[in-house]
């Protein structure tokens, strides 16, 4: 429990304990923020995958961009023909994170392929964790992708 | 007396617009619509359809088939849950994907309960007139049966209903299951919401 107490005072030890208190009890509301239900995440891999592209990212909500990030993006051909994107999406908040996500796919032209395998999806990621979107082609004429990420709530 | 009618009708006039939505159309399966607890919405619908399309295309085991296209026969995909839905609201979307898309054909005049009886009678007449008796024109690939199931779980208040669909694909000249795909749902709470 964090109690807080208002203190008037000109003592400069005083005002030095207050300012101690202070502080510890930032830091440590902070650790408790993020310790409740937050992930350590273990990985071996220190450089980008040999398949992982450039993306560009249009921020329209900076809270968002801030705690949800999207780290890694990799484009593979699949063992049936079309393309596959995979894309590391990490929390860096300090709660829970609830998001909706939608591929939707391009041909050379730039054209969207109407498909129904462009819907929205729900993922959750846990504090200080990641996980990973993926989404599959509609067909082998699909080259490109566009994704859409909004913070949700269900 | 002026006062006390603005104290009564200010927090009236405030929780007016909070209490009553006026309708508006929401795109088909987006997080904007209603979720409930105890029910299949659109929103699962048209994931596990996009889920399992998304499994047929990346095993590529239409590609496998003998016709070019892959013909197909829906078998019976069993709805075994308390929610009451068609199954075809599923089936049909990845047949239009498939179909449409020119990966699959399918078979709608197969078997005794085919489903476009006037077809088949049509075909049967048909090969009946030119003298042919050998097999059934529509010769198909792989059959697509499956079954939607539910478990549920409460604790106090709370309850969480997990949704899995699952479908399988059997090479119709083997008999033997080539794909098979679950995609699950699970959804937790206590009364259903409008998605944000």
């Amino acid at each position: 429990m964090i109690q807080t107490t208002n203190v008037t005072t000109n003592h400069p030890r005083a005002l030095r304990a207050l300012r101690v208190t202070c502080a510890a009890t930032f830091i440590t509301a902070a650790l408790l923020a993020v310790g409740c239900g937050s992930v350590n995440t273990t990985y071996t891999r220190t450089t980008p995958a040999d398949s992982a592209v450039s993306a560009q990212t249009r921020v329209n909500d900076l809270f968002q961009q801030f705690f949800l990030t999207a780290k890694e993006v990799r484009m593979n051909r699949t063992k049936g023909g079309p393309m596959e994107v995979q894309i590391d999406v990490e929390n860096n908040g300090f709660s829970y994170k609830t998001f909706s996500y939608r591929f939707d796919w391009v041909d050379t032209a730039g054209n969207v392929i109407a498909s129904q395998l462009s819907v929205w999806k729900v993922s959750n990621v846990p504090s200080g964790g990641s996980t990973v979107i993926r989404a599959v082609a509609p067909s082998d004429d699909a080259t490109d992708f566009r994704l859409q990420l909004r913070q949700s709530e269900s | 007396m002026r006062t006390r009618s603005i104290i009564v009708l200010l927090p009236i006039a405030l929780l007016a617009p909070i209490a009553c939505e006026r309708a508006r159309y929401v795109d088909t399966g987006s997080p904007e619509g209603i979720i409930t607890v105890g029910n299949v919405d659109m929103q699962d619908i048209l994931k596990a359809s996009s889920g399992m399309l998304e499994s047929l295309a990346e095993t590529g085991v239409l590609k496998t088939a003998k016709n070019k296209p892959a013909q197909l026969v829906m078998g019976e995909i069993v709805n075994d849950t308390s929610s009451r839905f068609d199954v075809g609201e599923m089936t049909y979307r990845m047949r239009e994907q498939l179909v449409n898309t020119g990966q699959a054909a399918v078979v709608t005049t197969f078997g005794n309960t085919p489903e476009d009886k006037q077809a088949q009678e049509v075909l049967r007449r048909e090969k009946f007139l030119k003298g042919e008796t050998s097999e059934p024109l529509p010769d198909p690939d792989f059959s697509l049966t499956g079954k939607i199931t539910q478990v549920k779980r409460s604790a106090g208040d709370t309850k969480q209903v997990t949704y899995t669909f699952r479908l399988t694909l059997t090479n119709l000249r083997s008999g033997l299951e080539v794909w098979t795909k679950t995609v699950d749902m699970t959804k937790l709470g206590n009364k259903n919401a409008v998605g944000f």
